[in-house]
C-alpha cells in the first residue's frame, strides 16, 4: 500500500517509491523542484530506501525517521512529497 | 563536530578565521608544524554531498577541483558510516588524494559498531586512520599518514563502478569531455553532466554545447530504462555502493539496554515533555548570558568612568580632548562594554549546544512555528537570542544552510526587540503610559516580524527549503574546541566590528562638537515634527540611538532636563508610544550593523538598515494618526 511518508505512524516502516517535485511554481524552469529532490536524495532518501518513522513533532511539526543507520528530521511539507510503500 | 576538533588539533593556535571571498561562508585556515614541515590547513565547510544544493558544497568542490590541494582529509563519522561514505565516494570521484580519518570510533563502539579499518582501506584504495578526536587518539598517526601520502604518494583510489546502463554512458560521455580543457577530471565532469549539475552544464556549455545536449540525451535514456530521473539513479546507486561497503567493513552487535543518550533524545524530542525541557534550557541560557553580560558590562562601565575622570584630569575637556574621548575611546568602550560581555558567553553556549546536539532537537520542536514566518526550525535559536542582543543573533544566523535562508533569518532577527529596546519600551511606555501599551508594542513587533518575514519569504528569489537535518547522537562537547572556536570568532568580530563602531561614534561626536546637532534636528523636523508628531529634539536622540538604543532614552532625559517624562509638555502618551515604536524599529544599532556587514556584506547590510529606517518612519506616522483618531 502506498502512502505519503507524513501519513505513516510511529513505528511503521516503508520503502521509498518516489519523491514528487514541488508543484508550487518557482520560475518556469524545467528544473522546478530539482534542488528540493536533490537535497532529499543527497541525504539518502532515494527510491528503494527503507525508512522507519520514529515520531512526529506535535502541531503538524517535522517527523523523525531512521534511514541508512542515521536519524533524520524532515519538515512536514517535505515528508508530504515522499511516497512510500508501507511494509507490514 | 569531529571536523572542527581535528582542525583544532592540527592547527592549535595558529588559526585565522575569515570568509570565503564574496561569500557569507566562514573560512578557517591554520598552520600545522610537523617534523620540520610547515603545512597549510584549510577547514572546508561541513557538507553531506558535492552537488550544488548549498553554497558550501560549491565552495568545497571548487576549492578541491580548482585549487588542487596536496591532500584532502576526509573526516568520517564512524558511527554513521553509510551516510559518510556516500561523501567519501564523491571525493574519490574528484580524483583528489585523500586520507580518511575514521573519527568517533568511541561512539561507534558505544553503539555496538565494530569497523575493520584494514578492509576499508583495501576496498576504498585510500589510507584510513581510526581516530577519537576528542581524546586526541590517532591524531599523530593522521598527521604522519597525511604527510606520507603527500610525499610518497598514495595508490589510486578504487574506481567507483555504477550499474551497467549508467557506466556505459559515463564512459561514452567522458571521452567527449576529455577533449575539452577543464579543471575537473573527465569522468567526474561526465557524471555531473548526467546528474544535470547546473554549474558544470553551464561551464561545459560555453566550451561545447554539443556535449551538454549529448549528455541530456544519454540522461534521458537512463531515465527511460530506470523510470527515475538520471540524477536519482546515480545518487541511488552511489548510496547502494556506500551501503555495500559499510555492510562489508562493519559488524553491528545489538545493544542490550537503551543507552542514556537515547533516553535523553527521547525526552528532549518528546511531544509534551520536550517543550518544558526546552523552555527551561533556553531560560537558563538567557539567564546565564545576560546575568554574566549585565554584571560584566556594568563592572567595565564603572572602570571606564574612573578612567574617564582620570583622562579629563590629564587632558582637560577641550574640544580635541573631548573629540578623542567621546569619539574614539567611547566608541571603543561601547564595543567592549556592550558587545563583548554578551558575545563571550553567547559563543560558548552556542557552540556547546550545537556540539552536544541539542540545537538540532530545538529545531525539531520549533520547526512548525518558524515555518509561519517562512523559516524553518533552525532559525529559532538566533531569533530567540535577538531578544537579548541582535549582534550574536545576526552572527548565529550562520547555522542556516542556504544563502537565502541566512539572509531571511538575519533580516527577521534585526527586527526582534533586543534588551536595550526593551529598556525603552518598558522604561517609557511601560512606566508612563501603561503596561498594557508596552505589551501591545511587543505584540505589534511580533506581528510586524510575522508579516515582513512572510513578504520577504515570497519576494526573495530561490527555492524555499524545508527542514532536513541529521540529528546526531548526543555527545559531550570537546571543551578545548569550544573555547578555541569562541576565541577565534571573538577575535574576528573585534577586528571587523570595532573600527566601524569607533568610526560611527566619532562621526556623531564630531557632529555634536561642531554644534550641528540642532541644525540636523531642524532638517529632520519635517519627519519628526510633521509626520511623526514628535518634539523636534527627538531627532537628536534618535541619532544617538544608532550607537546604542538605550541612549535614545538617556539622551531624551538629558535634553528635556528631567527624567520624569510625564512632566514634559508636548510629550504625552501618543508621543511616547510613537517615539518608542520608531526607536524599536528604526535602525539596527551600530554594533548590529557591523555584525550585518560582517555576515552579509555591505550591500545587504545597507539595504536592511535603510529599509528599517524607512519602515519605522512609515509605521510611526501611521500610528500617530491612528492614535490621534482614538482621541488619546
Amino acid at each position: 500500500m502506498e502512502k505519503k511518508l507524513s501519513e505513516l505512524k510511529p513505528g511503521e516502516r516503508g520503502v521509498i517509491v518516489s519523491i514528487q517535485a514541488l508543484t508550487r511554481s518557482h520560475g518556469h524552469h524545467r528544473r522546478r523542484g530539482w534542488g528540493f529532490r536533490r537535497r532529499l536524495e543527497d541525504m539518502g532518501l532515494t527510491p528503494g530506501t527503507r525508512v522507519m518513522i520514529v515520531k512526529s513533532a506535535p502541531f503538524h511539526g517535522p517527523i523523525e525517521i531512521h534511514v541508512r543507520g542515521s536519524r533524520l528530521a524532515i519538515g512536514r511539507g517535505m515528508a508530504e512529497r515522499i511516497l512510500v510503500s508501507v511494509e507490514n | 563536530m569531529g571536523k572542527s576538533v581535528i582542525f583544532n588539533h592540527l592547527t592549535g593556535l595558529h588559526q585565522h578565521i575569515g570568509n570565503w571571498p564574496g561569500k557569507t561562508v566562514e573560512r578557517a585556515e591554520g598552520t600545522l608544524h610537523f617534523k620540520g614541515r610547515m603545512i597549510d590547513v584549510i577547514d572546508l565547510p561541513g557538507i553531506y554531498s558535492l552537488s550544488t544544493f548549498s553554497i558550501e558544497e560549491l565552495i568545497s568542490r571548487e576549492y578541491i577541483a580548482v585549487e588542487n590541494p596536496d591532500l584532502v582529509i576526509n573526516v568520517v563519522d564512524a558511527s554513521v558510516l553509510e551516510r559518510n561514505l556516500f561523501f567519501t565516494l564523491q571525493l574519490m570521484e574528484l580524483e583528489t588524494p585523500i586520507v580518511v580519518a575514521l573519527n568517533q570510533m568511541d561512539m561507534a563502539k558505544k553503539k555496538g559498531i565494530k569497523i575493520d579499518c584494514k578492509k576499508m582501506e583495501e576496498i576504498l584504495g585510500v589510507p584510513v586512520v581510526p581516530t577519537v578526536a576528542t581524546s586526541r587518539a590517532g591524531i599523530y598517526e593522521l598527521m604522519q599518514t597525511s604527510v606520507d601520502a603527500v610525499e610518497k604518494g598514495v595508490g589510486t583510489p578504487t574506481k567507483i563502478r555504477y550499474g551497467k546502463e549508467v557506466e556505459v554512458r559515463i564512459e561514452k560521455l567522458s571521452k567527449m569531455v576529455s577533449k575539452l580543457q577543464l579543471p575537473y577530471p573527465a569522468r567526474w565532469a561526465a557524471i555531473k553532466l548526467l546528474e544535470e549539475d547546473e554549474q558544470i552544464e553551464g561551464r561545459i556549455g560555453q566550451l561545447d554545447p554539443k556535449t551538454v545536449s549529448a549528455a541530456r540525451k544519454l540522461a534521458e535514456e537512463i531515465e527511460r530504462i530506470h523510470g527515475h530521473s538520471c540524477s536519482t539513479v546515480i545518487t541511488s546507486e552511489r548510496y547502494e555502493i556506500a551501503g555495500g561497503i559499510a555492510r562489508e567493513v562493519q559488524e553491528i552487535a545489538p545493544l542490550r539496554k537503551l543507552p542514556m543518550r537515547e533516553r535523553l533524545h527521547a525526552l528532549t524530542t518528546h511531544k509534551i515533555l520536550g517543550y518544558p525541557v526546552m523552555v527551561a534550557v533556553i531560560l537558563s541560557v538567557f539567564f546565564a548570558i545576560f546575568s554574566f553580560g549585565d554584571y560584566t558590562s556594568q563592572l567595565l562601565g564603572t572602570v571606564f568612568e574612573n578612567v574617564c575622570s582620570v583622562y579629563e584630569g590629564l587632558f582637560g575637556t577641550g574640544i580635541l580632548a573631548t573629540l578623542v574621548w567621546g569619539g574614539v575611546i567611547e566608541g571603543l568602550i561601547a564595543g567592549i562594554t556592550i558587545a563583548l560581555p554578551y558575545l563571550i558567553p553567547f559563543y560558548l553556549v552556542l557552540y556547546f549546544l550545537e556540539d552536544s546536539g541539542y540545537l538540532s532537537r530545538i529545531a525539531f520542536l520549533m520547526d512548525n512555528l518558524m515555518h509561519k514566518i517562512g523559516l524553518h526550525g533552525k532559525a529559532f535559536i538566533p531569533a530567540m537570542l535577538g531578544f537579548g542582543c541582535n549582534v550574536p543573533a545576526c552572527l548565529g544566523c550562520r547555522i542556516m544552510e542556504t544563502e537565502r535562508e541566512r539572509f531571511l533569518a538575519t533580516f527577521v532577527v534585526t527586527l526582534v526587540p533586543c534588551a536595550a529596546t526593551s529598556v525603552i519600551i518598558l522604561g517609557l511606555v511601560g512606566t508612563y503610559v501603561g503596561f498594557e501599551w508596552a505589551l501591545l508594542l511587543y505584540v505589534i513587533d511580533l506581528l510586524i516580524i510575522f508579516v515582513l518575514g512572510r513578504i520577504a519569504f515570497k519576494v526573495l528569489p530561490g527555492e524555499p527549503t524545508g527542514l532536513i537535518m541529521e540529528m546526531h547522537d548526543y555527545r559531550t562537547p570537546h571543551l578545548k574546541t569550544v573555547l578555541a572556536q569562541t576565541w577565534f570568532r571573538l577575535k574576528e568580530f573585534v577586528i571587523m566590528a570595532f573600527p566601524l563602531i569607533i568610526a560611527g561614534s566619532f562621526i556623531i561626536k564630531l557632529v555634536d562638537v561642531l554644534g550641528l546637532l540642532e541644525p540636523i534636528a531642524d532638517v529632520l523636523s519635517p519627519v519628526t515634527v510633521v509626520w511623526l508628531g514628535l518634539p523636534a529634539i527627538t531627532g537628536i536622540t534618535l541619532i544617538f540611538g544608532v550607537l546604542r538604543k538605550e541612549l535614545t532614552l538617556l539622551m531624551l532625559a538629558t535634553l528635556f532636563g528631567t527624567a520624569d517624562f510625564a512632566s514634559v509638555a508636548g510629550f504625552g502618551s501618543v508621543q511616547m508610544i510613537v517615539f518608542t515604536l520608531v526607536a524599536m524599529l528604526y535602525i539596527p544599532c551600530v554594533s548590529t550593523i557591523a555584525a550585518l556587514v560582517k555576515e552579509q556584506g555591505w550591500r545587504r547590510a545597507l539595504f536592511i538598515t535603510v529599509f528599517e529606517i524607512g519602515f519605522a518612519i512609515f509605521v510611526g506616522g501611521i500610528a500617530y494618526r491612528l492614535l490621534m483618531l482614538t482621541g488619546m
